[in-house]
């Protein structure tokens, strides 16, 4: 009965597929083709040149220090936001007066643009008129304007706190909706059992809200990595893309420094390495889920 | 590949269908022409698009005027032209008028239409010629200036007079200015600014490298970056910074914080364009301030800084009439620069204007243009005309910024030369 | 024994409420503030030590010490010079007099100055007392009584102890950062004149309070370079409530662990609470500042001068309303695409059997992996070709096809955790497959609907970059696009920016609490079954 019916789930899919391969395919494969062409320096497209550009995009300056950069700028916005988040959400799953209104508040900075969320960010921490200094000094916390962008480690330092403050409501939300499906009694015969706090999180908790967190890490990983206005608008990379990553950085080559091809090939590698990791992932997850 | 991607597009075809957006031309249709303009302040969109023009906008009077003619005018701001005008040009819909900084890319290309095929004579002769000739390749012109600004440094008058000292006119004198200031007023005021950041680094190269008898290009207009000139003088600015004479941040700090800066009353010296006095003022601030030459090097010559935008127009070889084409965007043209339009907009953005025509209402005004006028007749333009001009701009920049946190400026330029002339 | 224990316990509670408040009381009357106030300064340039010109200010400053002393002013006299050579190999000289004097102030002191602080002081003296008196008058008529057998006036009482103490602790920094930012900053601004609002009323409980009333008219020269140290001593007053309060915590209570615990969560939620409001507030009282005091470099006013609402009116005539009705547009648009396209993907992927069913999911994350950013050139094309290129419509369809992934992700999740039996009710009842779906299982999956709908609604009210590049009339643009009008890099009027992000935000902050229930529970259905 099966074997008859094997058209019919590809007909459910046939919507979506058709709308990812318009949409989303045929620009990507634009873009591959772009990256083997000759393009001129404002924007017409050549004929085939083969791995040229990709030479030209390995061989680059800042090639080194924008894979560093996309390197830490993942590991620290994924790996932070998940921790702080997971923290969040282990307090916000106590029972608490107040409790509804902090969770309202902790929705904030995921429903709000990426793109203001970066300008205000990019307002508060100016030094000479930012608002952080403003509050500081007339809360009479410090005496005297700091430099809060002192040193371009420093400017990339602040675009991963801003990058884990938006990402971290995700995570806490993902956490808390697993801590949620948890039954109760499976903690209560822990307590009986004399189970301590932390017995408790890392036997209980932790594996069950596992699940949950694993799929919202990788969608994590996706949009961190391409995540765009938070560096663009705080410092464009400046100096030198010492605090770009290869977002930022393969775009500020196409359209400033107008190397296309380059750029292009850029775009290729950078979605061959989110591939490599996300088919580990696959692959581990996939063979655990066998029915799937 | 492409038979496949046809084979997605015809699935969706129908989806833009439903959109209604696929026209038909006819002949009898008015020409339209595809116009973007740079936003050059806050009032350009009311200007062009909304009611900034007494009641009305520039695109509705031309309409009005010209009724075979529509206009599709965008205003698009500095930080995303460069992004929508190099997309539209890879999918070979380029706009018909373009106003932008630079044109060589797109002239090199064979994107652009020679301003003989339309502009009208008249206009044409009314341009400053010395504007005109920044616009040549092969001489041909391929562009039409639309505004200039000329810069010049801006002193506040009241520290120099607390702290006793004269503006200064060479390096040497500049920096005993800077450490009087700082030890003055105990480092609460910055004396000197300078910006390198993404945004306008090259202006800084310039402002030194001119000042030291260098510049981006030599004698013979060949690529020059790395001369024994330039890298003096860049260190000299380096020199400025590492001294504590700056403001704290060259390399994120752009022009405009650097003039909320002077109007605040927090730097004594900026380098900036004809436009800060207006600036300052509507910041609010009351800096009595006073416009004297950009230092130069001890025994050298001090040179403004001239900038320069322009309007281009491109080729549509889709275009059925190419005459009436032609006809219509020289129509566009008459009508910008006609004074009875151009004036009120020059005055608006606060610059200089591009054509005699608009000189005696524009200093009727305002008698300090006449000043300012005379400096731009003095100024040196970046080279715009030339094809690596693109490369150099984002190059210098980076060697600057590279420089500032510890690389050697002679190393950065050498290889930036290096790769000019390969 | 019990008793005797209880006892023990309270009265060594009791014992340590008196310490710790006995300690505070010793330390507010140590004189921990200290004052050096420069009297007098004189700059004076291009003056070297013993030509004319130095001894001039000399002895005009000497003579100016003088009148000091004569009024029993303790002041002494510095100079220092600073000499440099110039390029043109001469020598200059500034040299700098100041007329200073040095004195201690106590922390109780304060009390009666009359200055912000005092306030702050006040309150923190009055709390004190509050927590000695009620754990007193608390625990004294029973002492041997511990926790929760207490009778309700007593435990009223004794909980009143821990409140005080809480909040003699809090007065604690309040009090610190009020003289900090009077002696920091506001004086030195009034000094330059920056600020005039209240100076001849401050400057009049200042010359009382530092100088006994002495200073009169020259009050205003005393206080130009007055610098202000505390020790850190002060802090340990912190400490000494923190003693009182646990104390009374155990006095309540008879243990301490839970309530701390308690307080340490309240705090944490606190501190993540106010981080996470921080951009909000900075966003809000920004929108409605002048242009002038959003770039204001001497920080004068924490909050506007004059709260110009109408801003909000400058930003709706720039267009803004026609841009938020965009983005609801393409958000809305783009929203119901994805869920139409979705949902079927989502229920095949959980209720069907087929073979590229992991190809399919590899195909849809795998179409997640570029940046629209990347694809800006692609896309664009694409527009062109369907003839979709400045058009509301594109950016929907671009919106959709880039939020399948999130889309299929939760609803599959939400459709899996739904028994497959009712469907099976339902279709033995007679409803097809598509019949049984609309009927039974959307219904069930609301909330993990609902969470996709607000999901893929926020990414597509978000989306920056594609807009950017393919709507080009300035009518068409989405919010996101709109508010760059304000923010170009030759100018930012950030009074507008903000005024426009708080528009652009507040809608959608509004419904992401209105379905934060569901939300939760949408995630639960949708993520643990992953």
């Amino acid at each position: 009965m099966k074997q008859k019916q094997s058209w019919k789930p590809y007909l459910w899919l046939l919507p979506s597929i058709l709308l990812i391969s318009v949409f989303v395919i045929f620009p990507i494969v634009i873009v591959f083709r772009l990256s083997f062409s000759e393009i001129s320096k404002s924007g017409v497209v050549g004929g085939f040149v083969g791995l040229k550009n990709y030479v030209e995009a390995v061989h680059l300056p800042a090639f080194g220090i924008v894979m560093k950069n996309t390197f830490w700028w993942v590991i620290s916005v994924v790996g932070l936001s998940t921790l702080i988040g997971f923290i969040i959400a282990l307090a916000l799953n106590q029972k608490f007066r107040g409790r509804k209104i902090a969770r309202s508040i902790l929705i904030f900075p995921w429903a709000t643009s990426l793109v203001i969320q970066a300008s205000v960010w990019n307002y508060i921490i100016k030094y000479e008129y930012g608002s952080l200094n403003n509050t500081l000094l007339n809360l009479g916390v410090i005496r005297e304007a700091i430099n809060w962008r002192a040193s371009y480690q420093i400017e990339f330092i602040w675009e991963c706190a801003c990058g884990i403050f938006v990402t971290i409501p995700f995570v806490a939300f993902c956490v808390l909706a697993g801590m949620q499906s948890i039954d109760e009694s499976l903690y209560e015969s822990a307590t009986v059992d004399g189970a301590g706090f932390f017995s408790k999180l890392f036997r209980i908790t932790l594996p069950l809200v596992m699940p949950s967190l694993t799929v919202s890490t990788v969608l994590n990983i996706i949009y961190v990595f391409n995540s765009f206005p938070i560096i663009f608008t705080m410092t464009k990379g400046a100096p030198a893309n010492k605090t770009d990553t290869m977002i930022t950085f393969l775009y500020m080559l196409s359209f400033y420094d107008r190397k296309k091809g380059p750029a292009n090939a850029l775009s290729v590698i950078g979605f061959l390495i989110l591939c490599f990791c996300a088919g580990i992932y696959m692959l581990t997850m996939l063979r655990k889920e066998e029915d799937l | 590949m492409k038979r496949l991607a046809a084979g997605f597009l015809a699935a969706v075809m129908g989806a833009s269908m439903i959109a209604g957006a696929v026209t038909t031309v006819s002949a009898d249709d008015p020409i339209e022409l595809d116009v973007i303009i740079c936003q050059y302040g806050p009032n350009t969109n009311e200007w062009f698009l909304g009611s900034g023009m007494d009641g009305s906008n520039f695109v509705e009077k031309f309409e009005a005027e010209n009724p075979d003619i529509k206009l599709n005018l965008d205003v698009v701001s500095w930080n995303d032209v460069y992004t929508e005008v190099d997309t539209r040009i890879a999918n070979n819909d380029a706009p018909d008028i373009l106003n932008i900084d630079v044109f060589a890319n797109y002239a090199n290309d064979g994107l652009l239409l020679p301003v003989s095929d339309y502009c009208p004579e008249d206009l044409y002769e009314d341009f400053f010629p010395s504007f005109i000739e920044q616009s040549v390749i092969d001489d041909t012109v391929w562009a039409v200036p639309d505004l200039a600004s000329a810069r010049a440094l801006f002193c506040n008058v009241d520290i120099f007079e607390e702290v006793g000292i004269d503006y200064p006119t060479t390096w040497s004198e500049l920096e005993d200015c800077c450490q009087a200031i700082i030890d003055y007023y105990d480092g609460e005021v910055y004396p000197w600014g300078i910006d390198m950041t993404t945004d306008e680094g090259q202006a800084a190269f310039a402002y030194y490298t001119w000042g030291n008898g260098g510049g981006f290009v030599d004698a013979d207009g060949n690529w020059a970056v790395n001369s024994d000139e330039n890298v003096e003088a860049i260190e000299y600015a380096l020199h400025l910074i590492d001294e504590g004479y700056t403001n704290p941040n060259p390399a994120t700090q752009t022009r405009y914080d650097l003039q909320d800066m002077f109007a605040a009353g927090k730097l004594a010296m900026v380098i900036a364009p004809n436009q800060l006095p207006t600036y300052v003022a509507d910041k609010g601030g009351d800096i009595n301030l006073v416009t004297v030459n950009i230092p130069a090097a001890d025994n050298k010559e001090s040179s403004s800084v001239g900038v320069m935008d322009r309007v281009m127009a491109f080729k549509d070889d889709s275009a059925p009439d190419q005459d009436a084409r032609n006809e219509a965007i020289g129509k566009f043209l008459s009508f910008f620069y006609d004074p009875e339009n151009y004036v009120g907009w020059v005055s608006m953005e606060g610059f200089l204007p591009a054509v005699n025509s608009a000189v005696e209402a524009l200093v009727e005004a305002d008698p300090s243009f006449e000043a300012w006028l005379d400096v731009l007749g003095g100024c040196q333009f970046y080279p715009t005309a030339k094809a690596e001009w693109d490369q150099v701009k984002q190059g210098v920049i980076a060697a600057e910024q590279n420089a500032l946190t510890g690389a050697s400026i002679k190393d950065e330029l050498d290889a930036l030369q290096a790769e000019l002339e390969q | 024994m019990m008793q005797g224990n209880e006892k023990r316990t309270n009265c060594i509670s009791l014992l340590l409420v008196f310490l710790g408040l006995g300690l505070a009381l010793a330390l507010m009357l140590l004189p921990l503030y200290s004052f050096k106030a420069g009297i007098y300064t004189k700059k004076s340039s291009n003056t070297f030590v013993g030509d004319e010109k130095y001894r001039e200010v000399r002895a005009e400053v000497e003579e100016i010490a003088e009148e000091y002393r004569a009024k029993g002013h303790n002041v002494e006299i510095s100079e220092s010079v600073t000499e440099r050579t110039n390029s043109k190999g001469e020598t200059t000289s500034l040299v700098a007099f100041s007329i200073d004097e040095s004195f201690h102030k106590s922390i109780l002191s304060f009390a009666n100055a009359g200055l912000p602080s005092s306030a702050a002081l006040l309150v923190m003296l009055a709390a004190m007392g509050a927590a000695l008196l009620a754990a007193l008058a608390g625990t004294l008529p029973s002492i041997t009584k511990n926790g929760r057998a207490l009778t309700g006036g007593q435990a009223a009482l004794r909980d009143l102890s821990c409140f005080a103490s809480l909040a003699a602790m809090i007065s604690v920094p309040v009090f610190v950062l009020m003289n900090n930012s009077l002696f920091w900053r506001k004086i030195s601004l009034y000094a330059q004149d920056l600020l005039t609002e209240g100076k001849e009323e401050l400057y009049a409980k200042l010359d009382g309070f530092l100088y006994g009333g002495s200073m009169g008219e020259e009050i205003g020269d005393a206080l130009k370079h007055v610098s202000c140290e505390h020790s850190p001593l002060v802090w340990a007053l912190l400490l000494c409530f923190a003693v009182s309060g646990i104390a009374a915590i155990l006095l309540r209570y008879g243990s301490v662990k839970k309530k701390l615990l308690r307080v340490a969560l309240y705090a944490f939620v606190i501190v993540v609470c106010v981080i996470t409001l921080y951009p909000y507030y900075v966003m809000f009282i920004t929108a409605f500042r002048s242009n002038a005091e959003t770039l204001d470099m001497y920080f004068l006013h924490m909050l506007p001068t004059k709260w110009l609402w109408g801003n909000l009116g400058d930003i709706i005539k720039r267009g803004v309303p026609g841009f938020l009705f965009n983005s609801v547009l393409i958000a809305g648009g783009a929203t119901l695409l994805a869920l139409l396209c979705g949902i079927p993907a989502a229920y095949a992927m959980a209720r069907m059997h087929f073979k590229a069913k992991k190809f399919f999911l590899g195909f849809v994350i795998m179409s997640q992996m570029f940046s629209p950013v990347v694809l800006i050139i692609g896309i664009s094309q694409l527009m062109n070709v369907m003839h979709l290129n400045d058009n509301i419509l594109g950016l929907i369809f671009v919106n959709a096809a880039f939020n399948q992934a999130f889309a299929i992700w939760l609803l599959r999740g939400t459709f899996v955790s739904i028994p497959v039996e009712m469907e099976q009710a339902a279709k033995i009842d007679g409803c097809g497959t598509v019949g049984s779906m609309v009927r039974v299982l959307l219904p069930m999956a609301a909330p993990g609907i609902v969470t996709t709908l607000i999901f893929v609604f926020i990414n597509a009210w978000n989306e920056y970059t594609i807009s950017t590049v393919l709507i080009s009339t300035a009518s068409k643009r989405p919010i996101t696009v709109g508010i760059t009008q304000f923010s170009s890099f030759n100018m930012i009027e950030w009074q507008y920016l903000f005024a426009a992000s708080l528009l652009a935000t507040v809608p959608v902050v509004v419904l992401f609490m209105c379905i934060e229930k569901h939300l939760t529970s949408g995630l639960t259905s949708g993520g643990v079954k992953g």
